[in-house]
């Protein structure tokens, strides 16, 4: 309900915003466009991942050195720490490479950036990286456009870097205006006032233009014109980089928790830089002097010695942080923990369950049927059925018969919330098991558990595919595509209050051999089914394309089922289920006999 | 104790196999009590029962345990077949 009232606000904000300006509409275009690269280069590097790129960039990245080496060089090249920021925060997001690698190559950005200062003042170049946007979009589009999954990761990757190189242009463009207003030299300051108000004004401006660069250029510009004095140019140097990790960090939004880790990490890293350059601010300056001199630059060479400036605060930066990578690295694992709202905690694996094999077995069993009762809910909403209808005694033939709507529910969205997050959990724990002394009954008991828990996950992951072509077809104007769909709604959802009604009643002898009729009722709808659809498209009653989905949907269906019949006799099965009683379940042989006398049996007593 | 108990004793740890098909014979016999009561629910509820969809699905559950129950019944007879010479323990009654 919150999320819904935040997106109405936010949808209404801006709504009102674009009415009343036509800069923040280029702004927030800008923005919009820049967070969908970031999607894109990460949906694009991810292609790449456990390929030849990953083995590079592990080979690049292994040792700290490295890893600063790539990130100097690499920003030297493209002249755009953020965009380096941005590309290394999808790099940690897709676990192409370790947390410690990305702070490295960050550090390392941080070094390479001031090149670009170099390069303004000393020839005053700058590499335009939005004049490339339009062409690597059309390239990458038509890369995306291929079949190969090598291509098509290239064509997001030079999507990304388009679209990257596009937001940054229309922020530019949309801030343009306010760039104007800033008229530095008005404000002149001196002392330890000046060199804070400074750096607060380089950190605004860097936000607002979104490039270091741009701030440096401006920086350089007033300095030559005189509109700023040497001394606060180096503080809004300073407030450059600092505002230089806005921009990762509003990257970092789209990203997982590696990538907010890392931008965490360049966060903390430009901000002591920063603190460390304010307090020695004197002495750098001297330094600076000192070794502008040594290089042959000219005492009033203001331009080259804020570069030497601005490189020198940097390499500062890294020499102070680089013996504490590793510290920074466990500090933001352990401080920087991603568990939104949604994500289902576990009920019952508590530590204290560890303590013997049976109460860690009887956690776990208790777990499993909390994840099966999640998967209950989910497959229900995914037949667009509520689950007080499948409890209930309610016909399900006629729910699902005068069904108005398909549920718009995300399947991979509560998938990963509500399944896969209880596996992960059970998993763990079951290993955690493992590694105390146990019995063998419990050590098996708890494979058996595992196993369960996994059929629940697969069940569910059939799902998300037959989802998509229920939202297609399942309410489709075709009454023969429709009833098709109705008949494998009706199938599952029979299946789900069969076995909910099972997992409620106390276990009995015969409880497991229960679960044989349904076996063979699903398999016996699955028969029907697929009999009727041979019959439609004998008589052209159907297209064949249409009838190879609902076929295709049909083993869907299969497989969800007999995933969760596995589950279920896992959890009907009393702890030490009587062999007698797995002695007399029907094997698959038996059942499918049983499914070709009743489809006898139905053929003789049609009229 | 007497001798012919601890022949007995003696035959019963030398014979550990006879025991263990005695026990599975006795328990698969337990199971069957309880198919058979399951059917005779399910018989029952049939006979009430007077939506098509929920008699077929009855009729569907009695066929298996139909066949679970034959299954059942082939494995005892296997095992007594195994036990032939015994005859003389399967006499005793199982329950």
């Amino acid at each position: 309900m919150l999320k819904k009232i935040t997106l109405i606000a936010v949808v209404s904000v801006l709504v009102y915003a674009f009415w009343v300006s036509a800069d923040f509409t280029e702004i927030a275009a800008g923005v919009a466009l820049f967070m969908f690269g970031m999607l894109c280069l990460e949906d694009g590097f991810k292609a790449f991942t456990g390929g030849t790129l990953e083995t590079i960039l592990r080979k690049s990245t292994d040792s700290l050195w490295k890893s600063l080496l790539f990130g100097i060089s690499s920003t030297t090249l493209m002249q755009s720490s953020s965009l380096v920021s941005l590309i290394t925060v999808s790099f940690v997001s897709s676990e192409m490479i370790t947390l410690a690698a990305g702070i490295g190559i960050i550090m390392g950005a941080n070094i390479g950036t001031t090149t670009g200062a170099w390069l303004i003042a000393g020839l005053g170049l700058k590499v335009d990286i939005a004049a490339y946007a339009m062409p690597v979009l059309v390239f990458g589009m038509v890369f995306v456009m291929q079949k190969g999954k090598t291509l098509r990761g290239l064509g997001y990757l030079m999507l990304g870097f388009a679209f990257l190189f596009l937001g940054i242009h229309y922020m530019k463009e949309g801030f343009e205006s306010f760039q104007q207003s800033f008229d530095l030299s008005a404000y002149g300051m001196t002392g330890l006032t000046g060199l804070l108000v400074f750096t607060l004004m380089g950190m605004l401006v860097t936000v607002v233009m979104q490039s270091s660069h741009a701030t440096l250029l401006i920086i350089i510009t007033a300095l030559s014109a005189g509109q700023v004095s040497y001394e606060n140019a180096l503080a809004l140097a300073i407030g450059a980089n600092l505002g230089s990790t806005v921009t990762i960090v509003l990257g970092s939004i789209a990203a997982n928790l590696g990538g907010k880790r890392l931008a965490a990490s360049h966060v903390l890293f430009n901000v002591i830089t920063a603190g460390v350059a304010i307090v020695f601010i004197s002495q750098l300056a001297w330094l600076v002097d000192h070794l502008a001199a040594l290089l042959g630059i000219r005492a009033d060479d203001y331009l080259l010695k804020l570069a030497l400036f601005h490189t020198l605060f940097n390499v500062l930066g890294v020499v102070l942080l680089t013996p504490w990578v590793s510290r920074l690295e466990g500090l933001l694992i352990r401080h920087i923990q991603f568990k939104p709202k949604g994500i289902e905690q576990p009920l019952y694996l508590m530590p204290e369950a560890l303590e013997t094999p049976l109460t860690a077995v009887n956690a776990v069993r208790k777990e499993v049927r909390h994840l099966f009762d999640n998967a209950y809910g989910l497959l229900a909403h995914g037949l667009s059925l509520k689950r007080n209808t499948i409890d209930s005694q309610e016909s399900l033939s006629e729910a699902v018969k005068y069904t108005r709507r398909i549920f718009p529910i995300d399947v991979e969205d509560a998938y990963e919330e509500k399944i896969k997050s209880l596996h992960n959990e059970i998993v763990a724990f079951i290993a955690d098991a493992q590694l105390r002394e146990s019995t063998r009954l419990a050590t098996e008991e708890l494979y058996v558990l595992r196993q369960a828990s996994r059929d629940i996950v697969e069940a569910v992951k059939g799902m998300k595919h037959l989802h998509t072509n229920l939202s297609q077809y399942g309410l489709s104007s075709n009454l023969a595509v429709r009833e098709r769909y109705d008949q494998i709604r009706l199938h599952l959802a029979k299946l789900l209050r069969e076995l909910r009604q099972l997992l409620r009643d106390e276990p009995d002898e015969v409880s497991n051999l229960s679960l044989d009729a349904l076996r063979l009722s699903s398999q016996k709808a699955s028969r029907k089914l697929m009999d009727e659809l041979d019959e439609m498209i004998r008589h052209r009653r159907i297209a064949t394309s249409i009838a190879t989905s609902i076929m295709n949907d049909e083993a869907y269906v299969t497989d969800i089922g007999n995933n969760l019949l596995d589950a279920a006799a896992t959890l009907i099965g009393r702890p030490v289920a009587g062999a007698a009683e797995q002695q007399l379940v029907l094997n698959d042989e038996e059942i499918a006999q049983l499914v070709d006398k009743e489809s006898v049996a139905d053929e003789t007593s049609r009229p | 104790m007497n001798v012919k108990k601890l022949l007995e004793r003696v035959r019963l740890f030398l014979d550990a196999d006879t025991q263990t098909q005695l026990h599975e014979i006795r328990s698969i016999r337990k199971v069957l009590k309880a198919l058979k009561e399951k059917e005779r629910e399910l018989q029952a509820s049939l006979e009430h029962e007077k939506d098509d969809e929920a008699r077929e699905a009855l009729q569907l559950h009695l066929e298996v345990i139909y066949a679970q129950r034959k299954k059942g019944v082939d494995r005892v007879l296997q095992l007594k077949e195994a036990l032939k010479p015994e005859e003389d323990i399967l006499q005793r009654p199982l329950d």
